[in-house]
């Protein structure tokens, strides 16, 4: 088994620790990961698709094509890289108008854009390719004992149209509570599990109202669910989660913290990975929870 | 020389105000046996119509082409008014230059006008090989058939059998009553359903002209209208009604649950069941999909022989039956029974269905405690499965605050894009029983749009409001599940312009209206249509609203689109009253626009009736050879055997080959 | 609430731009004429919960009004998280999102963008990365990663490949960025 792996920026550069993960969890499950030599930014929202649906889609052709001559699908952890690429597939399969504008564009460059690669989001491409099963006789940690608290995240869902892997139901997801379960987590519900968590583009125009929405997540989920880790499904969800807690408890808007990881880094660490490597940038303190698995 | 005269008509603007009138009129003029050309500002008014008679009556024409608007509603008009001036009304021609013209081409007054003309030319050169023909008259069965035993379906027979008429009554279910029979009180006066409809099920019932053929379904229809052939299939009910009394015996010693459709799946019933305890007829069946088979035995066998007693081990509902109606030794037909009838007209009635709640995934379908409307109906009414206790289905605990939503299904390009009109009146009316009797509740309706066009109904929407029934503008976006089986309604606010929330311990959806399931096949067999939104299509939404293109053929109630109770049953006595004309004359006109057999040119090939859409044409021996014969009471007139015959023999009166070439040649001019 | 209040004032509804709508449709928001105004999209949107005062519905209505200079006085749409709950919930198949990215392109076309975007776009043009990090090497390096990625900070002609895309495309006509031919240097952070 053979996958494209996607970085993109926000992993590349403010979280290396979440890409190490990768780069560890999957080979150790038997998926090569090849580097797309030469990908790019997705486009992420607020540049070229923000500027004419052209643009976007020629970069975002661009990132497919190299994943294309090599017959490979595309995999990556951040939902903003996997809506983008995912949309901006979906309009060039369905759209032959703007097919043919986009290759125009990237004829230039000399490539072509087919449509025969697949874009993945990293734990569905999981669950699609092996199995809750395999992953769970492939574990050196488990996690029985320990409450975990989800963040699927919107671009993992939404619009479901675009995607490859689907929900049966998009409103009460299954994929990463049995992925989290088959490390052998008890994965807890609370009522605000699909509210947006705010980082984005949301973060970026206005802090403070970014930081009303990830506030009202935390503290449904600890009342609800009083978990011992959350685990993201994107790795922009887990930028605001693992910055904002200490921000809001400077203004006395909670007074825990709950640390968060990625699922690809939990599943690393259950895997056997050295923590400091796969896990090593997180602000949250993800280390007493980390040694409590290891202990156990 | 024939000498015809050309009207032209200005339809006020609709067609004046894209094509030049006087140049056409003068166009028309110097065409080849035209004697008059006229326009007038409404030609089929009686100043319009006038000119025509005038015209013939002075001998100045001999026939007559009117270019106006559409022949489906006017050429009989036009008909009547040449014949009256003493002329055969065949020898007129219509040329619609409004429909295929002026409106199609409004933005175009030079190609309209040239159109025009060229549409006039073509129905003149028509007009002039035209020939006069006879009407002919068939004898009309004088019976109705009436399909779908709802309201609509049972005023629909009991005004035809009241005018004396014969009626069938063919209703798929158990039971006539329809939905009507499920809700609990009725808008906008709140009597009770059941109170009023059950006499009206019992009258029907009774009715010595009505024939009930209940747990039944149209199987195929043949001829035409005055005298068509329907096959009725009665499923089999494994139960002898001749025998069965309705006592219920059977029913409550059958072991066997299934989720019950008459309480929208909330609660159970038999696999031998009577439909509802008011149902008529008050008759048993055995759904036997889902019978146990008790004691391993199937239905139509013998049952097994006690080794002591010496006594046949019965099932536990033969065992109950006193009369002796449930009897699984004999040898039913699982296909049921076939049963032909002859009637002269039939009128379609099948109503609806509610949506599911299934679909609506971000409303939470999954929890007990988002019901839909219907569901809701089924828990006030005194005949449900709480039995009128006002229960949320969880816990059996009384909701204290409760939300409606509107619109889910309709208004909706995912599922039905029409508005199902009669759900924001029971919506209000749900929530006002609710309130009136609970006035402690606090209730919620969110809406898009308040509908509710009616008469009383403003009222009765204002006097819910002042109930304190609250009215949020805003389609609700979610529903979570919370603990406690409660539920967070989120919407937003439009007039207070933000978000809001709502924790709620009972959801109403209110779901889409949708046609009856198989109502495009029953369609079908019927000749008739339904709209791309799946219910039945009505000739004319405005003049001939109970009316199909199928002549005899009539449509009320919900199968012709969603309504109220008032206006179902409206329709459905226009509908009687529509198909009792054909019935009281005994005999209908059949225009002599059909095909006919030249006997001499006939090679016998049989082209012909293969091709027949209609099985109106036999070979028939003639002097030793074989001849085509068309059967004039069947032949509708399509033109298919004309067009294919090898040897020119078959004629289509009205639409001869020298008609049609030259209004071709015209055309192409 | 009265942070909701988005328009202030009495709204001139004769000075609306007719062309405005079109100009949406034109630019991606195809389905605009559909929408029955519901508010099912405004139930849904993280915008409204966060309390912006533009957000889908009423992007559109207004759209649907011309209110093109009430649109680009307020930042809002910039706060869309593109996260197409909208899209998933709009019963009448709008797109919502669609809408409001298609107000960022009439917006980006009247130079209305917040500076964050600006450079986001010129770090796109010159790194590959809309979101870049000179410093970032050290920390890659840290969890045991080259010290760049295998992208286009690591492949002068895959950057040149993106550069030739982006100067091919509208963003070359609108110069919102200086399209040289720049190498990967500044450090941006969005
Ligand atoms: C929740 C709810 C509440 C309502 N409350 C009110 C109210 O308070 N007041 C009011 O005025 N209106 C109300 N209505 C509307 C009302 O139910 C309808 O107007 C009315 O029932 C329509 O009657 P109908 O005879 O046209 O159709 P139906 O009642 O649907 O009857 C059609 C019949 O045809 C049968 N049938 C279907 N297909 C076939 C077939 N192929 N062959 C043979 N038989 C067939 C069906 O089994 C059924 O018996 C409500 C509707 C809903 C959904
Ligand atoms: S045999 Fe009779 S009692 Fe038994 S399940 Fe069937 S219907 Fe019910
Ligand atoms: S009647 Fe009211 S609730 Fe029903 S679809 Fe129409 S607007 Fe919506
Ligand atoms: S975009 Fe869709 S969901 Fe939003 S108001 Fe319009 S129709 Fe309703
Ligand atoms: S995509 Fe934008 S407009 Fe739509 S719901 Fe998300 S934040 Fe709101």
């Amino acid at each position: 088994m053979k996958i494209g792996f996607f970085v993109g920026c926000n992993t590349a550069f403010n979280r290396p620790d979440l890409e190490q993960a990768v780069r560890y969890a999957l080979p150790a499950l038997g998926v090569e990961l090849d580097n797309l030599d030469g990908q790019s930014c997705c486009p992420s929202w607020g540049t070229l698709p923000s500027v004419d649906v052209a643009g976007w889609c020629a970069v975002g052709a661009r990132n497919l094509a190299l994943a294309e001559e090599k017959g490979l699908d595309i995999v990556t952890v951040c939902g903003s890289c996997y809506g983008s690429l995912a949309e901006a597939k979906y309009k060039l399969d369905h759209d032959p108008e703007l097919k043919t504008r986009v290759n125009e564009l990237l004829r230039n460059i000399g490539r072509e854009y087919k449509g025969t690669s697949q874009v993945r989001l990293a734990h569905y491409y999981l669950d699609h390719e092996l199995g809750p099963d395999r992953i769970r006789e492939a574990l050196k940690y488990k996690l029985d004992g320990f409450t975990i608290a989800l963040q699927p995240g919107c671009h993992s869902l939404w619009p479901s149209k675009v995607y490859f892997d689907k929900e049966e139901d998009t409103f009460h997801p299954r994929v990463l509570k049995e992925m989290c379960e088959a490390l052998g987590a008890t994965v807890g519900y609370y009522t605000r599990l699909l509210d947006c968590c705010g980082m984005g583009a949301m973060r970026s125009a206005d802090m403070e109202k970014s930081f009303h929405l990830v506030e009202k997540k935390l503290v449904s989920m600890k009342e609800e669910v009083n978990p011992d880790l959350l685990v993201t499904g994107c790795s922009s969800c887990l930028l605001q989660f693992d910055t904002a807690q200490k921000f809001l408890q400077k203004d006395k808007k909670i007074k825990f913290e709950i640390p968060v990881l990625h699922y690809m880094q939990l599943l690393a660490l259950c895997l056997g990975a050295d923590p400091e490597q796969v896990a090593g940038l997180a602000e949250t303190n993800v280390r007493s929870f980390i040694d409590r698995v290891r202990k156990e | 020389m024939p000498r015809i005269g050309v009207y032209i008509c200005h339809c006020g603007e609709n067609i004046a105000g894209a094509v030049n009138v006087e140049e056409v009129r003068k166009y028309a003029e110097q065409l080849p046996e035209v004697a008059i050309a006229r326009d007038y500002l409404f030609m089929c008014s009686d100043p319009g119509q006038e000119l025509i008679k005038q015209d013939i009556r002075a001998g100045l024409v001999d026939r007559v082409v009117v270019a106006a608007c559409t022949p489906r509603t006017h050429e009989p008009i036009f008909r009547e008014a040449v014949a009256e001036a003493g002329l055969n009304k065949y020898l007129f021609e219509m040329a619609n230059i409004r429909d295929q013209d002026s409106w199609a081409h409004w933005h175009d007054k030079e190609g309209a006008t040239a159109k025009a003309k060229k549409l006039v030319a073509s129905a003149v050169a028509k007009a002039a090989f035209l020939e006069p023909l006879e009407d002919r008259f068939v004898e009309v069965t004088p019976a109705a058939l009436v399909v779908g035993g709802g309201v609509a379906g049972m005023f629909a027979a009991l005004d035809l059998a009241g005018m004396g008429y014969q009626v069938y009554l063919v209703e798929k279910n158990p039971s006539i009553g329809g939905n009507m029979a499920k809700l609990d009180k009725t808008f906008p006066t709140n009597d009770c359903s059941a109170c009023i409809l059950t006499p009206v099920m019992v009258r029907v019932g009774t009715h010595p002209k009505i024939k009930l053929l209940t747990y039944s379904e149209v199987e195929s229809v043949e001829g035409s209208f005055g005298n068509f052939k329907v096959k009725v299939r009665r499923k089999q009910t494994y139960i002898d009604w001749d025998k069965c009394t309705g006592c219920g015996d059977c029913v409550n010693a059958c072991p066997a649950r299934i989720p019950n459709e008459f309480n929208e799946g909330m609660d159970n019933r038999r696999a031998v069941y009577i439909e509802f305890p008011q149902a008529v007829p008050k008759k048993a069946v055995v759904d036997l999909e889902h019978c146990l088979n008790c004691g391993k035995r199937t239905i139509g066998t013998a049952p097994r022989i006690h080794s002591k007693t010496g006594k046949p081990i019965l099932a536990p509902c033969e065992r109950a039956c006193k009369t002796g109606a449930c009897d699984r030794s004999k040898a039913y037909d699982p296909e049921g029974e076939i049963i032909e009838l002859a009637v002269g007209t039939i009128i379609v009635t099948t109503g609806y269905r509610v949506m599911d709640k299934a679909p609506f995934k971000e409303y939470s379908p999954q929890s007990p405690n988002v019901v839909t409307a219907m569901q809701l109906e089924r828990i006030l009414s005194a005949t449900g499965p709480t039995a009128g206790h006002f229960e949320r289905p969880s816990d059996k605990e009384k909701p204290k605050t409760i939300a409606f939503v509107s619109c889910v299904g309709s208004r909706d390009k995912r599922h039905h894009t029409y508005c199902s009109k009669v759900c924001c009146m029971y919506m209000l009316k749900e929530a006002r029983l609710i309130k009136e009797k609970y006035p402690e509740t606090d209730i919620y309706i969110f809406f898009i749009d308040v509908r509710t066009a009616g008469k009383d109904f403003e009222e009765y929407y204002n006097y819910c409001r002042n109930l304190g029934i609250k009215m949020l503008r805003g389609r609700v976006g979610g529903v979570d599940e919370l603990p406690g089986d409660r539920l967070r309604v989120r919407a937003y606010d439009v007039d207070l312009g933000a978000p809001v929330e709502l924790e709620a311990d009972l959801v109403v959806l209110a779901t889409a209206i949708e046609p009856a399931p198989g109502l495009a096949e029953l369609g079908r067999k019927l000749g008739i249509t339904c709209g791309s939104e799946g219910f039945l299509k009505e000739m004319h939404t405005k003049l001939y609203p109970v009316e199909t293109p199928v002549r005899g053929v009539y449509i009320a109630g919900c199968a012709q689109g969603p309504k109220d109770i008032p206006e179902a049953v409206s329709q459905a006595r226009a509908a009687s009253s529509a198909a009792a004309v054909p019935l009281t004359f005994g005999k209908i006109v059949v225009e002599p626009l059909i095909s006919e057999v030249n006997q001499r040119k006939c090679s016998g090939c049989g082209t012909c009736e293969k091709l027949c859409p209609y099985s109106a044409i036999k070979l028939v021996e003639d002097k030793g050879r074989l001849r085509s014969h068309i059967d004039e009471a069947l032949c509708a007139g399509c033109g298919v055997c004309a067009a294919a015959c090898p040897s020119g023999a078959i004629t289509l009166h009205g639409f001869t080959n020298a008609q049609i070439s030259a209004q071709i040649k015209a055309l192409a001019s | 609430m009265s942070e909701m209040q988005a328009v202030t004032g009495v709204v001139n509804l004769s000075a609306g731009d007719p062309a405005l709508a079109g100009e949406i449709r034109e630019l991606g928001g195809a389905e605009l004429l559909e929408c029955i105004q519901c508010a099912k999209c405004a139930a849904a949107c993280p915008m409204v919960l966060a309390g912006f005062s533009f957000f889908n519905k009423k992007v559109i209505h207004a759209i649907l009004l011309g209110l093109r200079e009430e649109l680009l006085d307020d930042s809002s749409i910039w706060a869309c998280q593109s996260c197409n709950r909208c899209t998933e919930v709009c019963p009448r198949e709008v797109n919502p999102f669609e809408v409001v990215q298609a107000m960022r392109r009439v917006a980006i076309r009247e130079f209305a963008l917040p500076t964050l975007s600006v450079e986001g776009l010129k770090s796109l043009y010159d790194t590959g990365h809309a979101v870049y990090l000179a410093g970032a090497g050290n920390t890659r390096a840290k969890v045991g990663l080259p010290e760049k990625p295998p992208s286009t900070v690591a492949s002068k002609k895959a950057l040149q490949e993106l550069q030739t895309i982006i100067r091919n495309s509208a963003l070359a006509d609108l110069g919102i960025i200086p399209m040289g031919e720049t190498g990967v240097s500044e450090t941006c952070e969005v």
